[in-house]
C-alpha cells in the first residue's frame, strides 16, 4: 500500500480537518457545555431560591415574633387591667354592703327607739289611771264622803297630768 | 419501574462506553490489518487507504483521516458519558468531571480572551481535546493523526480565519490600515508576519510530533540493532527494546502531546484576542447605532409630513 511522505499537502485533506475541528467544536457546544451550563444555571437558581425561601422563613419568623411579644405586652396590660377593675368592683360592692348595713342597723335602732317610746307611753298612761284610780279611792276613804266622782276624777286627773309634764 | 429506569442508565453507560472504546479498537484493529511488514527503520506519512479523483488534487482517505474520525467519535461518546444522567445535584463521579472541565476551559478562556470572547470555550476545548486525543493515539501503537501536516494545517488555516475575521470587525479600513503600521515601508514585514502566524502554528504542532515519531523510530531502529550485535541467544530477542522507549514515550507521546495541545488552544486564544481592535469596534458600532438612529429620526420625520 502507498504513503504519503512525511511532509506532503493536500488540500482536500486540510480542509476536511478544518471541518473536523467545526464539527468537533459543534459536538462539544451542544453534548458537553449545553448540558453542564444548564444543570450550572439550575443549580444556581435553585441555590438562590434556597436563600431566598430562607431569607423569607426569617423575616416571617421575626415578624411573627414581634407580633406575639405585642400580644403578649397587650395581655398583660389586659390582665392588670382586669385586676384592677375586679379589685374597684369588689371595693365598690364591699362600700355598698357596709352603708346597707348601717342603714339598716340605724332603722333598727330608730324602730326600737320607737317602739320603747310608745310602751313607755302606754305604761305612763296606764300608771296615770292605776294613780288616778288610787287616789280617788284615797281621797274617798279620807274624806268619806261621796263627792261627785266624776268632777273629782276630772280634778286628779289634771294634776297628775301637770305632774307628768313636770316629770317628763 | 425504578429498578426497570436504572437497568435502562446502565445499558445506555455501558454503549456510550463502547462508543468511545470501539474507535480505539477499530483504530488497532485496521493498523494491525494494514501495516505492511518491514524490518529496520522506516519513517513515512500516513497510509493511503483510497484516493478520490477531485479537482487540484485527488482526495485522499488516510490512516490520518480514518484515525482522527475514530477519535472524533470517540470525544462525542466521551461527551455523551460524562453529561449521560446530569443533575442539578450532582451524585455522580463523571458530573463532577464534566462541570470541571467546562469550568477550567470557561475560566481559562475568561482569563486569556476576556468575557466577551466566552463563546469560544467549546472552541478551545475542541482544539484541546482534538489534539490531545489525537496526539495520544501514539500510546495504543496507532499512527497520530497529529503527525499529518494536512490535518494540524487545516486547523491553523481555521484559526486563521477566525483571527481575520476578528480583525475585520474593527471595520475594513482599520484592518488595511494595520499593516502600515508603524510606517508604511513596514508592510510587507507585517504581511509576511501574518501569513507566519498560521504557518508557524502548524509547523510548531506538527514538529512536536513529528520529532517523537523520528526519536521513537530511530530509537526502536538503534536498540535492535544493538541486541542484533550481541552474541548466541542474546542476540536473538530484541530484549533491549523493553522499558526504554518507554521513557521517551511518556515525554513524547504523553508529556508533549498533551503540552503541544495546550499551546495551540493558548496561541489560538491569544491570537484572537491580541487581535481584535476593541477601540475601532466600539467606534464602528457607536458609530453604527448613531446611524441607527439618524435614520429612524428620518423615518419618523416622513411620517410626520406625510
Amino acid at each position: 500500500m502507498q504513503t504519503l511522505d512525511i511532509i506532503s499537502i493536500n488540500i482536500w485533506n486540510i480542509l476536511i480537518s478544518l471541518v473536523n475541528l467545526l464539527i468537533i467544536f459543534l459536538i462539544l457546544k451542544k453534548l458537553l457545555f449545553k448540558p453542564v451550563k444548564k444543570v450550572l444555571d439550575q443549580r444556581q437558581g435553585q441555590v438562590g431560591k434556597l436563600y431566598d425561601d430562607a431569607k423569607t422563613a426569617k423575616e416571617l419568623a421575626e415578624k411573627e415574633k414581634e407580633q406575639y411579644d405585642e400580644k403578649l405586652a397587650m395581655a398583660h396590660d389586659e390582665a392588670v387591667e382586669i385586676v384592677s377593675a375586679a379589685k374597684e368592683r369588689a371595693e365598690r360592692m364591699g362600700d355598698e354592703i357596709v352603708d346597707e348595713a348601717n342603714r339598716k342597723a340605724t332603722g333598727m335602732i330608730k324602730r326600737a327607739d320607737e317602739e320603747i317610746a310608745q310602751q313607755r307611753k302606754k305604761a305612763m298612761n296606764e300608771i296615770k289611771e292605776d294613780i288616778s284610780n288610787i287616789s280617788v279611792d284615797i281621797a274617798e276613804k279620807v274624806i268619806e264622803r261621796e263627792i261627785d266622782e266624776r268632777d273629782h276624777k276630772e280634778l286628779i286627773d289634771k294634776f297628775i297630768n301637770e305632774i307628768g309634764e313636770d316629770d317628763e | 419501574m425504578r429498578l426497570n429506569q436504572k437497568t435502562k442508565h446502565k445499558i445506555v453507560d455501558g454503549l456510550l462506553i463502547c462508543m468511545m472504546i470501539l474507535p480505539l479498537a477499530a483504530a488497532i484493529v485496521i493498523k494491525v490489518l494494514t501495516q505492511p511488514y518491514s524490518e529496520g527503520m522506516n519513517i513515512t506519512g500516513a497510509l493511503i487507504f483510497l484516493e478520490i479523483p477531485m479537482p487540484f488534487q485527488p482526495l485522499l482517505i488516510t490512516e490520518a483521516q480514518i484515525n482522527s474520525w475514530l477519535v472524533m467519535i470517540s470525544i462525542t461518546g466521551l461527551c455523551l458519558f460524562l453529561t449521560h444522567g446530569i443533575k442539578a445535584v450532582p451524585d455522580s463521579k463523571r458530573q463532577h468531571i464534566a462541570e470541571m472541565i467546562v469550568e477550567k476551559v470557561d475560566s481559562m478562556v475568561r482569563e486569556n480572551m476576556g468575557e466577551m470572547f466566552m463563546g469560544f470555550s467549546p472552541f478551545v476545548a475542541a482544539i484541546m481535546a482534538l489534539s490531545a486525543f489525537s496526539s495520544l493515539l501514539t500510546l495504543i501503537g496507532v499512527f497520530p493523526p497529529t503527525s499529518d501536516l494536512n490535518i494540524i494545517a487545516g486547523w491553523a488555516i481555521l484559526v486563521f480565519i477566525l483571527i481575520t475575521y476578528y480583525k475585520l470587525k474593527g471595520g475594513l479600513w482599520n484592518y488595511i490600515k494595520g499593516f502600515g503600521d508603524p510606517i508604511f515601508v513596514m508592510a510587507p514585514m507585517n504581511v509576511i508576519s501574518e501569513i507566519a502566524t498560521p504557518l508557524s502554528m502548524t509547523f510548531r504542532h506538527f514538529g512536536n510530533v513529528i520529532s517523537g515519531v523520528v526519536i521513537s523510530a530511530l530509537l526502536g531502529s538503534a536498540l535492535s540493532g544493538i541486541t542484533a550485535k550481541l552474541p548466541g541467544l542474546l542476540g536473538q530477542i530484541p530484549f533491549l527494546k523493553i522499558g526504554i522507549p518507554a521513557v521517551l514515550s511518556l515525554y513524547f507521546d504523553i508529556f508533549s502531546g498533551c503540552m503541544q495541545a495546550f499551546i495551540f488552544a493558548s496561541l489560538t486564544m491569544i491570537y484572537i484576542s491580541t487581535g481584535f481592535p476593541g477601540e475601532a469596534y466600539e467606534k464602528r458600532m457607536k458609530r453604527k447605532i448613531e446611524r441607527a438612529k439618524k435614520k429612524e429620526e428620518a423615518k419618523r420625520l416622513a411620517e410626520l409630513e406625510k
